[in-house]
């Protein structure tokens, strides 16, 4: 049974309410522009620059990773905000199985990533902070594979989210740390073990490192990307499909959201 | 030899069970709902109504028991049950930030329809629930009576067999209460769908062709409206007095168990001979301030089943 439609109309809202919620694509655009040019600019003046690469330059991939975090956890987390609202009951009455529901979640909030890289993209260029070295293809590559491993992140949170108070928690326990412990601000290979160990488990290092690949093109060991990029892409696509299936097993569940459905009635009536 | 000729079902629950824990929400309960009746589940708060909803509608899973929707089994066939069956419920299902249309597209691409027959059904709709001229308004502009009515548009845009509305006009007032209803009306003529209520305003179950009480889960009582009403007697009578438990004891042999509300007292009395009625005050044997008696209706069928002295 094709279920085109249902997942074209989450799509399409995610989109229209993107651009209906101006502040929601400002700040998108105005934080990793803040992180380029006030974070760059002061670590830039500590650190020497090296192999002609500066901090700010070493940064693009970084910020542009770090849209595409923003982008796909906010537009995730609209899911539990859904869950509050009446677009879920909408969602789990319609006629499809329920982990369809996580499919068209998923891809609309790699999408809202996806557009947001790419405004984000042509500010940059704008800005001439691009690279005209840059790989094109593999930048195509690298946004797909990390807007979708930013939706896994993002779904795996909002399955296992009940309400969204713990917004503030997600923020200080997932989408700092994921940010933080890649290698967006620093390389990898430098950190001390412990967080080194951390940063190779976490699935978004490895898009970023991707974007390094594509946007820093070939640079001294230690600066440019880490991995492989075969490595890179094998990680995010394995994570991916992990975080989909984990995501659409845990909506299936009857306990998932029940517990929605009756706060939804308004009240406990039996 | 023919089968006798049997009514589709719209809806049929055997034995269903709904257990939270320790809670038993749901005990037992069977159902049968004709195609195209107007069918109306009432009984108190925490009675089991709600459950028994969500179980029809495959939001949740009968912990015992079957139920099946337009023949379709709601465990085994809860995609195809989905399809046919439209779900208007306490809190509306429509998304704050779109606008109605929006809103009618979403939901209508959400059942697979086409965006023509979306625009070309949500026009038709509008018309008939007093929206048409407000498609592009935002519905977190719209007041409680016209969100709950595009909540119902909502619930039908995909011309489901079975609409569910369950306290379709909670926390409306008396004007938009009667809007809502001259609504669904206005649906049920044009569309001949099934209809199935849970009301807490029992006048508005006044117009549906069966109602059944449930009650801890259980079906008390089952009838047409009217039926239900004659089995509770052909009057209510109401005797108010300041001791009302010595009333109530000395009129017990007379007129049988009473409910009672404050000073009052409320008896059903089968008889249609009220001449009776005049003596009760001598036999009370106590003052009582006032003694009057009506029609019963729903209300009093709803009280004396949550009293459970039915």
């Amino acid at each position: 049974m094709a279920h085109w439609r249902p997942v074209y109309a989450v799509l399409e809202r995610e989109v229209v309410r993107m651009f209906r919620q101006r502040t929601r694509l400002v700040s998108a655009m105005v934080r990793p522009l803040i992180w380029l040019f006030v974070i760059g600019a002061g670590f830039g003046a500590v650190l020497q620059q090296a192999g002609g690469v500066s901090y700010q330059q070493f940064l693009v991939p970084g910020v542009l990773g770090m849209t595409m975090l923003f982008g796909a956890m906010l537009a995730a987390l609209t899911m539990v905000y859904d869950k509050e609202s009446g677009v879920m009951r909408m969602l789990i009455m319609a006629p499809f199985p329920h982990y369809w529901i996580v499919v068209a979640k998923m891809l609309a909030a790699a999408l809202a990533a996806l557009l947001q890289a790419l405004l984000l993209l042509i500010l940059l260029a704008a800005l001439g902070y691009l690279d005209t070295q840059m790989r094109f293809g593999l930048l195509v590559v690298a946004l797909l594979a990390t807007s979708a491993a930013c939706a896994g992140i993002g779904m795996l949170v909002a399955a296992f989210t009940r309400t969204l108070d713990n917004f503030a928690a997600i923020m200080n326990f997932v989408i700092f740390p994921v940010f933080f412990l890649s290698g967006s601000l620093y390389p990898v290979i430098r950190l001390p073990m412990a967080l080194k160990a951390v940063a190779l488990a976490n699935p978004y290092t490895y898009g970023v490192d991707l974007l390094k690949h594509a946007v820093l093109g070939v640079l001294p060991s230690g600066l440019g990307a880490d991995f492989a990029a075969s490595t890179d892409l094998a990680v995010l696509a394995g994570f991916t499909t992990a975080a989909l299936l984990v995501a659409s097993w845990r909506f299936s569940r009857e306990s998932a959201y029940e517990p929605m459905i009756r706060i939804l009635t308004g009240k406990r009536d039996g | 030899m023919n089968p006798a000729p049997v009514s589709p079902l719209a809806v049929k629950a055997s034995g269903l069970v709904k257990r939270y824990g320790d809670v038993l929400a749901v005990d037992g309960l069977d159902l049968e709902i004709p195609a195209g009746q107007f069918f109306g589940l009432l009984g108190p708060n925490g009675s089991g109504k709600t459950s028994t909803i969500h179980m029809l509608a495959t939001l949740i899973r009968p912990t015992s028991g079957s139920a099946s929707v337009h023949g379709h089994d709601v465990l085994r066939e809860s995609v195809q049950t989905r399809a046919s069956i439209g779900l208007v419920f306490q809190e509306s299902a429509l998304d704050r930030t779109l606008s109605i249309a929006e809103n009618l597209r979403f939901a209508g691409l959400l059942y697979n329809l086409p965006a023509k027959v979306i625009e070309e059904r949500a026009a038709g709709l509008l018309e008939l629930f007093g929206l048409a001229d407000k498609r592009n308004r935002p519905v977190g502009s719209l007041s409680g009576g016209m969100r709950r009515a595009l909540d119902i548009v909502r619930g039908v845009i995909h011309h489901p067999k079975i609409l569910f509305l369950d306290e379709p006009t909670i926390g409306l007032d008396l004007p938009n209460r009667r809007k809502i209803w001259r609504f669904i009306e206005n649906l049920r003529a044009q569309t001949g769908m099934t209809v199935l209520l849970t009301t807490h305003y029992l006048e508005e179950a006044d117009t549906c062709d069966h109602v059944a009480f449930i009650k801890s889960g259980k079906l008390v009582q089952s009838g047409s409206p009217a039926e239900m009403i004659a089995s509770l007697g052909r009057y209510i009578v109401e005797i108010e007095s300041q001791d009302i438990e010595t009333l109530a004891r000395r009129l017990a042999p007379i007129l049988g168990p009473c409910l009672r509300e404050g000073n009052v007292a409320y008896f059903r009395y089968a008889a249609d001979d009220v001449t009776r009625l005049a003596s009760l005050q001598s036999e009370a044997g106590i003052q009582v301030r006032a003694l009057r008696w009506r029609q019963p209706n729903l209300n009093d069928v709803f009280l004396w089943v949550a009293e459970g002295k039915l």
